[in-house]
């Protein structure tokens, strides 16, 4: 019974921002279709519209070819739609089960919950996907990919007949999307209509049949996903040909002076790291999600604490006990969450520019210097060719891609002084051609001098771009490859294989 | 044609759209209100004595005000705040009467108190991560029990107010310069330094990024702990400045001393425009909200609206405050939501 889903001449207006215009296309059962577009496409705003969250402007959606009305989230699911947002909507304080069913809690005597059935329910769908979570456990403690699982359970659970996966798999390592595949596959032969939303080609290559490319709101073409390449996707995606993203670098050549060395390096959740990066040199850090990538680097930048092991920059053992004492010996860090981490939101793009060197901006008495922020800040939007119409706009209001580039000038500002460059999933739910630009600007950082540590969960990303690869495994690193060596399958291999296995013998090839 | 255009854009328009200025307008109709209201009644409320009698009346109350406001602007509360005035009140005035030391000495003694007071505060919000709200919780029922405990001694075991007698004191609480209250002088250069600090310095800077995002800024160098330090300090400092006008205006160091000014400071923050999450709002505001607050407070007394009443209405002019608050902060979020 397969369902369809169709779009007809939805358009949407915000105040002065016209976000979808005229989208036309249809779903079908039984097949993926990819929604492509670079950010600010309008890609969310046709989920939000799907989800019943916010109401489209003009046009209709025919569910089964019938005009169906939504006015709210609980509309959208009674008539048979589920959409998994890439910010997860999950309640971090109550178990995997309560979340899977809430709203549908199985009442046993007393109307009380049925907790065994509960339980069990959960199991059997955690055992279809194939995942190893307990149903009791509290979903706040589970790893971000485990969460991000949860979220697609609760609507694998629902049973919908029409699914909207909204770049689900940002949060996930490669042994989960393999997982999620399958059940999209699954989902598929139920003859359930799914709409895909991600930014990774290879994604899009083999599991969607239907590719629907929007640019600027408008729908630009349609197209079968056999029929195409990723040359004619990208092109259409942002209106021109930008080649081949890696292959037109203008890249960097590593010095053999040490900026960074990391001995035996210990936190918490680390243990025993020991790397080098080199002056102009781009790292890669690879690894699963959990690996222990991000905690390296906060603890690089005294933002969490070690218990052991020793750090050398140019050679001088360092122990900084604040992110404050890390960006004064030239550190810097771009954090994996930008909005909650990264920036202040409701501020402008000036003050997110200004906030490592505010003690630097003084004239007289302790007055902020309104003037020198601004030239900053004009040099960062001019150097990273920001999109905004003045300096003063809150980043908020940026589109991702922007604000990731506000987050780059603040740490690349004459008054900053980065020598060695920490960048924590710098690309992630960043569009491609935005994406080339933050790599070709982190080729001229290391073309600078500055040594970059570059963690990616992207693979083609890291093992395209660095030097040299340090691949994590459960909170250590297994592995070290060169350029050379570099391979999806070698990065894999050291990222999930066992202690014995390869991994022993690739130890080898450390620098 | 043009230049005017950017004329109002660059100059008016930035005023028009500025919390302060709705606050004003807000104010003015106020005060407008009850100018008619008061006629109607047979009574004149457009008075200049009126107005210093309002004007007089926020001294205390503004202390606490600018105190509270400053550490909600990081996104921290004080609910310690009254009682280590309080306490700061008790220990001038027995620095008076019972230590025989000089006045200035007595309110140094009092404030170092306040302040330490204040250190642990921002220890137990900072260091051992208790939110500030349970924090300073705790803190208020401590230092109100150690107050007692200080007032008691030597006294047969017997807390009591402890009065005193100083002609300098009385004359910053009561006295006035060229028919203006000293105390009135006094807080208009707070609120002129204050307003200067919040909105025009680095440190003020750096505090309302740390109220926009905690672990933002201290991810981009602020160190938040300093900051909490000084604010937390600052806090009960003027905790005590408020007890210490408190005690000068009775010649009285009182157990319950600012115990109905103890939530004034936050309201009028709160009303000031002060967003409750932290990060936005400055001291102009806090002040129009302190001005809305009490003249309201008088005005109602002076058209003769049952005292009862007048308390009603005040909390539901904050719950309108802070819903005029909300609608506008779900408005830019959901401007930005595309």
């Amino acid at each position: 019974m397969a369902k369809t889903l169709e779009f007809r001449g939805i358009g949407k207006s915000f105040p002065g921002v016209r976000a979808l215009d005229n989208v036309n296309f249809k779903a079908e059962g039984g097949k993926v279709l990819a929604l492509l577009g670079e950010n600010g496409a309008g890609k969310s705003t046709l989920l939000k519209i799907l989800s019943g969250d916010q109401p489209a402007s003009e046009g209709e959606i025919l569910v089964d070819d019938k005009v169906t009305a939504f006015h709210s989230p609980h509309d959208a699911q009674a008539a048979g739609i589920s959409v998994i947002y890439q910010e997860r909507q999950l309640m971090p304080s109550l178990s995997v089960m309560e979340n899977l069913f809430a709203g549908a809690l199985p009442k046993g005597k007393l109307g009380l919950v049925d907790k065994n059935e509960l339980y069990a329910e959960t199991q059997k769908i955690i055992s279809e996907f194939g995942l190893d979570i307990d149903p009791a456990e509290e979903v706040g403690r589970l790893s971000i990919a485990n969460q991000q699982m949860v979220e697609i359970m609760k609507a694998y659970r629902r049973d919908s007949d029409i699914i909207a996966y909204d770049e689900p798999t940002a949060p996930l390592s490669e042994k989960e999307i393999e997982l999620m595949f399958k059940v999209i596959e699954k989902q598929k032969a139920a003859g359930k209509a799914i709409i895909y939303v991600s930014h990774r080609m290879n994604e899009i290559f083999r599991i969607t049949d239907e590719i629907v490319v929007l640019k600027d709101g408008r729908q630009v073409t349609t197209l079968q996903t056999k029929e195409t390449s990723e040359a004619e996707l990208i092109k259409s995606m942002v209106g021109r040909d930008i080649g081949d993203t890696y292959s037109n670098l203008r890249r960097n050549t590593p010095t053999d002076d040490v900026i960074l060395e990391v001995r035996n390096l210990s936190t918490p959740k680390v243990k025993n790291v020991s790397f080098q990066i080199h002056k102009g040199e781009i790292v890669g850090l690879a690894g699963l999600v959990g690996a222990g990538r991000t905690e390296v680097a906060r603890a690089l930048f005294g933002a969490d604490p070690i218990t052991g092991g020793e750090i050398l920059i140019e050679g001088k053992p360092v122990r900084f006990r604040s992110p404050r004492e890390a960006i004064d010996a030239g550190v810097a860090l771009c954090p994996e969450d930008r909005k909650e981490q990264g920036l202040v939101m409701y501020r402008s793009i000036a003050d997110n520019v200004a906030m490592p060197v505010v003690n630097y901006l003084k004239k007289g008495l302790g007055f902020v210097d309104r003037g020198q922020a601004a030239t900053l800040a004009e040099r960062a939007v001019a150097d990273y060719a920001i999109k905004t119409p003045t300096i003063f706009k809150l980043v908020a209001e940026l589109s991702g891609g922007n604000q990731q580039k506000v987050i780059l000038g603040r740490w690349t500002s004459e008054k900053v002084k980065t020598r060695l460059l920490l960048l924590d999933e710098p690309t992630k739910g960043i569009d491609v051609g935005t994406k080339a630009e933050i790599y070709q600007k982190i080729c001229d950082l290391a073309r600078e001098g500055i040594g970059v540590l570059f963690i990616s969960s992207e693979l083609t990303e890291v093992i395209n771009l660095a030097d040299r690869i340090y691949v994590m495994r459960g909170g250590s690193i297994s592995g070290c490859l060169p350029r050379a060596e570099a391979t999806e399958e070698n990065v894999l291999t050291l990222a999930m294989a066992d202690e014995t296995g390869d991994a022993g013998k690739r130890k080898e090839g450390r620098a | 044609m043009k230049q005017q255009d950017s004329f109002f854009q660059k100059r008016i328009k930035p005023i028009i759209q500025h919390k302060v200025f709705t606050l004003v307008c807000l104010y003015i109709a106020m005060v407008l209100i009850f100018t008619v209201w008061a006629a109607l009644r047979g009574t004149s409320f457009l008075k200049v004595a009126i107005f210093r009698n309002i004007l007089n009346s926020l001294v205390v109350s503004s202390f606490l005000t600018m105190g509270a406001g400053c550490l909600l602007i990081a996104g921290h509360l004080d609910l310690s705040q009254a009682a280590i005035g309080a306490f700061g009140s008790m220990v001038l005035a027995s620095a008076i009467k019972g230590w025989g030391l000089p006045w200035f000495l007595g309110v140094i003694i009092a404030l170092a108190l306040c302040a330490v007071f204040g250190a642990l505060n921002a220890l137990l919000v900072s260091k051992l991560h208790f939110p500030s709200f349970i924090g300073t919780l705790a803190m208020a029922s401590m230092v109100k029990g150690l107050m007692y405990l200080f007032s008691s001694l030597g006294n047969n075991g017997i807390a009591s107010n402890i009065n005193f007698v100083d002609k300098t004191v009385t004359f910053i609480g009561t006295g006035a310069v060229g028919g203006i209250p000293v105390g009135v002088i006094i807080m208009l250069i707070f609120f002129i330094i204050y307003g200067l600090i919040i909105s025009k310095s680095t440190f003020g800077m750096k505090v309302t990024l740390m109220g926009g995002s905690p672990v933002a800024a201290t991810l981009a160098g602020i160190n938040a702990n300093t900051i909490m330090l000084i604010l937390f300090i600052n806090s009960a400092v003027m905790g005590g400045v408020a007890g210490i006008f408190n005690a000068a205006r009775l010649s009285q160091g009182a157990l319950n001393a600012l115990t109905t000014n103890q939530f004034t400071g936050l309201t009028a923050a709160i009303l000031g425009g002060i967003s409750f999450g932290g990060g936005v709002g400055g001291m102009g505001g806090a002040f129009v909200g302190l001005l809305i607050l009490n003249t309201f407070q008088i005005g109602m007394g002076i058209v003769g609206v049952n005292p009862f009443w007048v308390n009603v209405f005040s909390g539901l002019l904050l719950l309108i405050a802070l819903s005029f608050d909300f609608l506008a902060q779900q408005r830019q979020k959901r401007s930005l939501a595309h």
